[in-house]
């Protein structure tokens, strides 16, 4: 009896085995490698030196570093509320059986087919104080440029705008298919009740689109704690290293400074900051919705 | 089955032997260069002497070489500037290309980990002597003796000038356009031009361009004849002619004298546009520079000229570095060997075709050449070639260094640091990324 179950077992690992191979050959194995190599002094070509926790020390140290923690967490404080509430905004309004609704969905996720390149050169062409569109129209009507690319303080948000821009298709989807999973006898219940639109979006829609909600949060965070492309090529990390973000931080210590060790170490810290951060997301909203479910 | 079989094998073996390079009938060299991509303007050029500027010429170069070398084939790689995260990545997996371009500054990061072979035998296989070679572009590829690299050229900052503004600005003598001797001449100079055309004197790239700001840091620190390397593995920029240096081009920046906002393509285009007096960028512009002032219509048209950057403090020297063609280790056939040689023979022999990018020849025989003489600007700029001075060849991690200095200069320069907290960023960033480098 007991053999057979095992058997059955066995047979069930098979079929999920080439997917565990290649996951830990993918995943698990640069993993656990990259931790191993956090703990050395090595550079990109070999001959590494164990240092124990010499470079997590010099990173807490490295104020370029902490700086990048910094600049990626305003980022994606910045990106994650505004294109959550932009890309739901974009659901519900498109959220209807017409052509012209069909249109503008196609319209708003067609960004995100675009490379970083291509978006981050667009946005260069509209951003670029002296010669964008942006520019060029302030300076029609009389006003000062606003120095999008230039200004240490604005520089996070040319890269927010960049970035929204870019990723709002993929969570506007995921809000549609949420909203059309709602079962319309809910919203006649409401309709029924004179519940008024707002009401109706407070007390039905949001309550139901409570898991595809935690789920964009989730998936944003941890997508905007990598921010890069837009960083490298829109500005460079500068001015001043203003919008040096930690992937960027990791890229330049690996390759340019060919410092990998270090650089491990430091996406080590940032591994680790994503998986706290979208595990404490997901434990407070399922505590929140396990307790409201109880009611 | 057994065909199905039989036809994979037989697509396995053909692109075996085309990786391996050098299997069939032809020698396949994989070339990995930056100078950007226009494919869609040169992609089937193949005579040089028609096409400007850096990218149009190397396309035509490597068109031509394929077009007149039938037995040879060299597929290109077009990588961003500068591209060396991208060949540090390829040498890490142990798959680097054949041939590289690489500033002559950087040889030594990739020299020392063994990771290039030393040229002498392709420069004899190709029939070139070192000795041909300029001495500033063959001692920047020398490191123990040994030459890791064919030198392309030797280039540096220039000043870039718009003469049609500096007349109208009264700074135009003889001709010529009236560049300043001092740092406190430039500035009044700079004023009188902004007052007279209501456009910056200076179009400063200082959004992105960390080259931009370190390059004007390095020339004037080498012009005061400052130490800026004590020792390989230590910078000095903490110094009075440091900040005498970053305090004049924050002045002049904040004086609104000077563009703030523009990265290198902003700058490149307002330069074009006829909107500003001077832009201070490398020997790279001359050839696009030169093709708007010959072209009617255009702002630049007739109204163009370029010197080495003025001498505003000690003597007239300036910061320069090279190209070259560095061949990074990994397993060849003699064919593709041969072929590389034959690559570098024909380098040299277009030498003076790449010349016409503005960058100074490598080769001697090119510098003293009637043709090389009479190409526009090269008697104002050929100084250069005597007064450049690269850095110290034993400083590792050129490049990263240059994004540093020049990354903490250029928030001084636009106002955003003190000149005394960018200068001691700069020396401790720096200082930190040599100490952790091999001695």
């Amino acid at each position: 009896m007991r053999g057979g179950a095992d058997r059955r077992d066995w047979s069930g690992l098979l079929f999920v085995l080439p997917f565990l191979t290649a996951y830990l050959i993918i995943l698990i194995y640069p993993l656990l490698s990259g931790m191993a190599l956090s703990f050395q002094r090595v550079d990109l070509f070999g001959g590494g030196r164990f240092v124990g926790f010499d470079n997590y020390a010099r990173l807490f140290a490295d104020e370029t570093f902490v700086r990048s923690v910094l600049n990626t967490f305003a980022l994606a404080l910045m990106i994650v509320p505004l294109l959550t509430v932009i890309a739901l905004s974009l659901a519900l309004a498109l959220n209807r059986a017409t052509r012209g609704a069909a249109v503008f969905r196609g319209v708003f996720f067609s960004s995100s087919v675009l490379s970083v390149t291509i978006v981050t050169l667009i946005w260069r062409f509209v951003l670029a104080p002296d010669a964008g569109l942006l520019g060029e129209t302030a300076q029609a009507i009389g006003a000062e440029p606003i120095p999008f690319l230039s200004h240490p303080t604005w520089s996070l948000w040319a890269l927010a705008i960049t970035t929204i821009w870019w990723s709002v298709g993929l969570p506007m989807m995921l809000f549609l298919a949420g909203l059309q999973q709602i079962p319309g006898d809910v919203y006649e219940a409401a309709a029924l009740d004179r519940a008024s639109r707002w009401t109706t979006f407070w007390r039905v829609t949001l309550p139901a689109l409570r898991r595809t909600l935690v789920l964009v949060v989730m998936l944003q965070t941890a997508a905007q704690l990598q921010i890069f492309g837009q960083a490298q090529l829109l500005t460079g990390g500068g001015p001043g290293g203003s919008t040096r973000t930690m992937v960027l931080f990791i890229f330049e210590s690996a390759f340019a400074r060919w410092e990998l060790g270090y650089a491990t170490a430091a996406a080590e810290i940032l591994f680790l900051l994503i998986v706290l951060i979208t595990l404490t997301q997901y434990v407070t909203t399922m505590r929140a919705s396990e307790g409201e479910d109880g009611r | 089955m057994r065909r199905f079989f039989l036809v994979a094998a037989m697509l396995l073996a053909g692109s075996c032997s085309g990786a391996g390079g050098g299997g069939g009938d032809r020698a396949e060299i994989y070339l990995q260069r930056f100078f950007g991509e226009c494919g869609a303007e040169y992609g089937s050029a193949t005579d040089v002497s028609k096409v400007e500027g850096e990218c149009g010429i190397i396309t035509a170069m490597i068109n031509k070489f394929n077009a007149s070398n039938p037995d040879v084939h060299v597929s290109s790689n077009v990588v961003a500037w500068p591209g060396y995260p991208q060949l540090s990545a390829q040498m890490a997996a142990k798959d680097p290309p054949d041939l590289v371009t690489m500033h002559t500054g950087v040889i030594s990061d990739y020299a020392a980990e063994g990771l290039l072979e030393p040229i002498e035998p392709y420069l004899a296989e190709a029939g070139l002597a070192p000795s041909a070679l300029t001495e500033a572009s063959r001692s920047a590829v020398t490191i123990g003796g040994k030459l890791f690299g064919l030198p392309f050229d030797t280039h540096g900052g220039l000043f870039h000038v718009n003469t049609k503004l500096f007349a109208q600005a009264g700074l135009m003598k003889d001709g010529k356009p009236v560049l300043p001797t001092s740092p406190e001449e430039m500035l009044a100079q700079a004023r009188q031009f902004t007052e007279r055309t209501g456009k910056p004197y200076l179009i400063q790239s200082l959004v992105g361009d960390n080259a931009y700001a370190a390059r004007n840091v390095y020339t004037y620190l080498l012009a005061q004849n400052a130490v800026l390397f004590p020792s390989p593995r230590r910078i000095r920029l903490q110094t009075p002619e440091a900040e005498r240096i970053v305090d004049f081009f924050r002045g002049i920046t904040a004086s609104g004298v000077s563009t703030r906002n523009q990265d290198t393509p902003a700058a490149i285009g307002s330069f074009m546009s006829g909107e500003g007096g001077i832009y201070p960028t490398g020997t790279w512009m001359i050839g696009q520079f030169e093709a708007e002032a010959n072209t009617p219509g255009r702002p630049l048209y007739q109204s163009y000229t370029v010197y080495p950057y003025p001498r505003l403090w000690g003597q007239d020297v300036s910061y320069v570095s090279g190209h070259a063609w560095v061949v990074p280790k990994r397993e060849r056939s003699p064919e593709q060997r041969r072929a590389i040689a034959r690559f570098f023979r024909f380098i040299a022999d277009h030498n003076f075709d790449w010349a016409r990018t503005g960058h100074l020849p490598a080769f001697q025989a090119v510098v003293e050449s009637p043709a090389f003489k009479a190409l526009p600007h090269r008697t104002n700029i050929a100084p250069v070639a005597t007064t450049g001075r690269p850095l110290p060849g034993g400083v590792q991690r050129q490049n990263a260094i240059e994004g540093l200095v020049g990354e903490e200069v250029a928030a001084a320069f636009n106002g955003q640091k003190s000149t005394r907290q960018a200068l001691a960023d700069a020396e401790r960033r720096v200082n930190e990324l040599l100490a952790q480098t091999e001695a």
